[in-house]
Formats: structure tokens, C-alpha cells, sequence
């Protein structure tokens, strides 16, 4: 409904949408180590994109899995390009240590898992977030991510093997 | 089961990790200034059609495409195939259409469901095309086999290069976020369309020559077009 207000161009309805979503989408932007110190930039860049491609949104269809889809695209740029200037900066050897921010923010005994998962390849990390910290269902998550919900359910099965395996490994070396 | 760490252990620690995210709070700074940048440029704006009727209007386009450039063009596969040649190949052809359409039509609308994955449908139309192919046309070798063969591959280049074109303007009516499989929906669209056009025009209707210069000149350009849209997309970010 708001979106559909937003689309005739309703500002009360757009300032409606980004006082209930914008806190999703920074949770969401947020649980990605290497973008979380630069969340609230990401995220208007973000409403950026949804402002533009809001002729897409159609009212037959769920609207969370549209704006995570483009969520997903803002999130996955801002984390190239993060990873692009971090190669950069590494090599004049200005760049301060991106992991430990994520230490603060963590309870100690999660910061095992969280680094596991922060090693996780791109596509499983995003599917464990959306998952988990976002609560989506495997139906939202394969819209979002365009994928089926056969693919989702392997990224999240293969996700899961190597973190259980990893932190297996950890205690037996203990 | 992998490792010996117990399920519920391990399930407990997930989901520990995920209610530990930090709390989510915009601050009101940030979403006024969402707000401003934004109802700058509110206008209304006419919701896109649905992903199957985006997905009908590709394949029309394609259908007209395909159908004017083998009524103007030459037709020598008319006299060269058979009926049951003609049949199991424009279909197979066809077949392409449908899906690289409907692939095509998926990625222009954020947050629909694609129904299949892009290396699957990419496989099971190759695995059609080089079938059918192989039953259905003669063996037979050529002395001229380059010469004969690189006319075919340049014509079904052009055709593809401003199919894709074609098709790429049609898109931008979407959301489009360059990434491999959209170059493969799009190539693969107009791939189709340039393969179905060349396979009435060649008079070189065996197997070896419709293999290397129809088939693997279109699994080149899907491949490069995938690139293209992935190098496309890091260079956009930079």
C-alpha cells in the first residue's frame, strides 16, 4: 500500500517507508564486517537505487524480497569497492586493522563464529544473513537473491557444513 | 554428519550470533537527508508489467526480429533441411527464446523468482542444440571448412551484437544490476535469435560446420557477454 503511494509520488508515504525500513536495511548492511563502519552511507546509496527502480515494484508482489533484491546489489558494490580501496591502501600500508572494529560489537565468544563467517564466500555469507539475522524465509531469500530456493537451501546446507566444521576443528585443538 | 560438534550446540551459536548483530538505529540526521535527496525528484511513476508479460514482449520482439531477417535474407536452409530438420531446430531455437526472455525479464524486476538457474538452462538449450544437431544432420567433411565457415560466424555476430543492443534498450525499462547471468540472459536472448536467423540462411547444413561455427560462436559470445556484464559491473564500482 505505502509503496503504492510512494509510486504516485506520495512524499508522506516515502518518508513513511524510510522511517520502517531504513532500520531493516541498516541491520542488514550492518552484519557485513567489512562494510559496517560505513552502513548509513550504504544505506542511502541504497534508497538511492530503490528511488529509481520503484516503477519495478509491482503491488501482486511481496515488497520486502524487492528491496533486500536491491539491498543485496548496493551491498555487494559496497563491499567491492571497500575491498578494492582496502588493496590500495594496504599496499602504502596507511590501513588501519578493518577487523578489530567488529570485536566491540560482539559478545567474546561469538567473535570465533563471527570471523568464520565473515571467511564464508560472499554468496553463503549473504544467504546465512538474510537467513538468520534478517529472519527471511527461503522464499524471500531466493527472491531476493534471484536464485531458486533449491539453490538457497544449498548455499545455506554448504554454509552451515563449513562453519560446524571449522569450529569442530577449533575444539579439538583446544 | 560433518565434525563432531552437536547440531544443537552449534544452532544455539548462530542464533547467538545473529541476535548479538548491533542495534539497527538510523539516526534522524541520516533518514532526513534520504528524505530530502529523494522528494527532490518524486515524481509518480507507472509500475513496470508483470515479469510474464515482460517476458511476452522479449519473445515477440524476438519472434518479429527473427521472422523479418529469414524473409529478407537468403534461404538456402529452406531447400537444404528436411521438414523434421526444420521442425526439431527452429523449436529447439524457439525453446531459447522462451527461456532467455523469461531470464531476461526476471532480472529486470528485483526480487522475482527466476524458476531456474541460469547454468542450468544455459546446459539443458546446449545440450538440445548439439542433440539435435548431431541426430539430426549429416557427417560430412569440407575442404573448404574456414572459408565456408567464417561468414556464418561473422553474420551470426553481427545479428547477436545489435539484437543485444536491441534487447539492452528494451531492458533498461527495468532495474537492471549487471552481474554474470543478466550477460548470459541477454547474449544468450539475442544468441538465439542470430542462430535461428543463420540456421534457414546456411547452405552448409552439416554437422561439423553448424558444431564450430554456429554453436561455438554462440557459446563464445554468451561467455563473453557474462564477462562483459561482470567487468562492466567492477568497473561501474570503481
Amino acid at each position: 500500500m505505502l509503496m503504492t503511494q510512494y509510486q504516485r509520488a506520495d512524499a508522506a508515504a516515502l518518508d513513511e517507508l524510510v522511517r520502517r525500513i531504513s532500520p531493516k536495511l541498516l541491520r542488514y548492511f550492518s552484519a557485513s564486517r567489512s562494510i559496517r563502519h560505513e552502513a548509513e552511507d550504504v544505506l542511502q546509496e541504497c534508497w538511492v537505487r530503490i528511488h529509481r527502480s520503484r516503477h519495478t515494484y509491482r503491488s501482486s508482489e511481496p515488497v520486502m524480497p524487492w528491496i533486500y533484491g536491491i539491498a543485496r546489489h548496493t551491498s555487494l558494490d559496497a563491499y567491492r569497492k571497500r575491498k578494492r580501496l582496502e588493496s590500495h591502501e594496504v599496499q602504502m600500508d596507511t590501513l588501519p586493522e578493518l577487523t578489530g572494529e567488529s570485536a566491540s560489537s560482539i559478545p567474546a565468544p561469538l567473535e570465533r563464529l563471527e570471523a568464520l563467517i565473515a571467511d564464508l564466500p560472499a554468496s553463503q555469507r549473504e544467504v546465512i544473513v538474510m537467513l538468520k539475522v534478517m529472519g527471511m524465509s527461503l522464499e524471500e531469500v531466493a527472491r531476493a537473491t534471484s536464485a531458486t530456493i533449491g539453490a538457497v537451501k544449498q548455499k545455506a546446507h554448504r554454509a552451515y557444513r563449513t562453519l560446524r566444521l571449522a569450529l569442530s576443528k577449533d575444539d579439538n585443538a583446544r | 554428519m560433518p565434525g563432531n560438534r552437536h547440531e544443537d550446540e552449534f544452532d544455539r551459536e548462530l542464533e547467538g550470533w545473529a541476535a548479538a548483530r548491533p542495534d539497527a538505529q538510523v539516526s534522524p540526521e541520516t533518514r532526513i537527508r534520504i528524505h530530502n535527496k529523494l522528494s527532490a525528484s518524486l515524481v509518480p511513476v507507472n509500475p513496470i508489467p508483470s515479469v510474464k508479460s515482460l517476458t511476452l514482449i522479449l519473445f515477440l520482439v524476438f519472434a518479429v526480429c527473427a521472422g523479418s531477417l529469414i524473409t529478407i535474407g537468403d534461404k538456402a536452409g529452406f531447400r537444404l533441411m528436411t521438414g523434421r530438420q526444420m521442425l526439431i531446430m527452429a523449436a529447439v531455437l524457439v525453446a531459447g527464446g522462451v527461456i532467455f526472455s523469461f531470464s531476461l525479464a526476471c532480472r529486470m524486476v528485483p526480487g522475482s523468482r527466476p524458476g531456474f538457474p541460469m547454468a542450468l538452462a544455459l546446459m539443458f538449450w546446449g545440450a538440445g542444440m548439439i542433440g539435435g544437431i548431431a541426430l539430426l544432420f549429416p557427417w560430412r567433411n569440407s575442404t573448404a571448412f574456414v572459408s565456408e565457415g567464417w561468414p556464418c560466424a561473422v553474420t551470426e555476430l553481427s545479428i547477436a551484437l545489435a539484437a543485444a543492443a536491441l534487447f539492452w534498450v528494451l531492458a533498461q525499462r527495468g532495474a537492471l544490476f549487471p552481474d554474470a547471468d543478466l550477460g548470459a540472459a541477454l547474449v544468450g536472448l539475442s544468441s538465439a535469435l542470430a542462430l535461428l536467423v543463420l540456421q534457414f540462411r546456411c547452405m552448409f547444413q552439416n554437422v561439423l560446420h553448424l558444431f564450430v561455427w554456429h554453436v561455438l560462436t554462440a557459446a563464445v559470445l554468451i561467455g563473453t557477454g557474462a564477462l562483459a556484464a561482470r567487468f562492466y559491473r567492477g568497473r561501474r564500482i570503481h
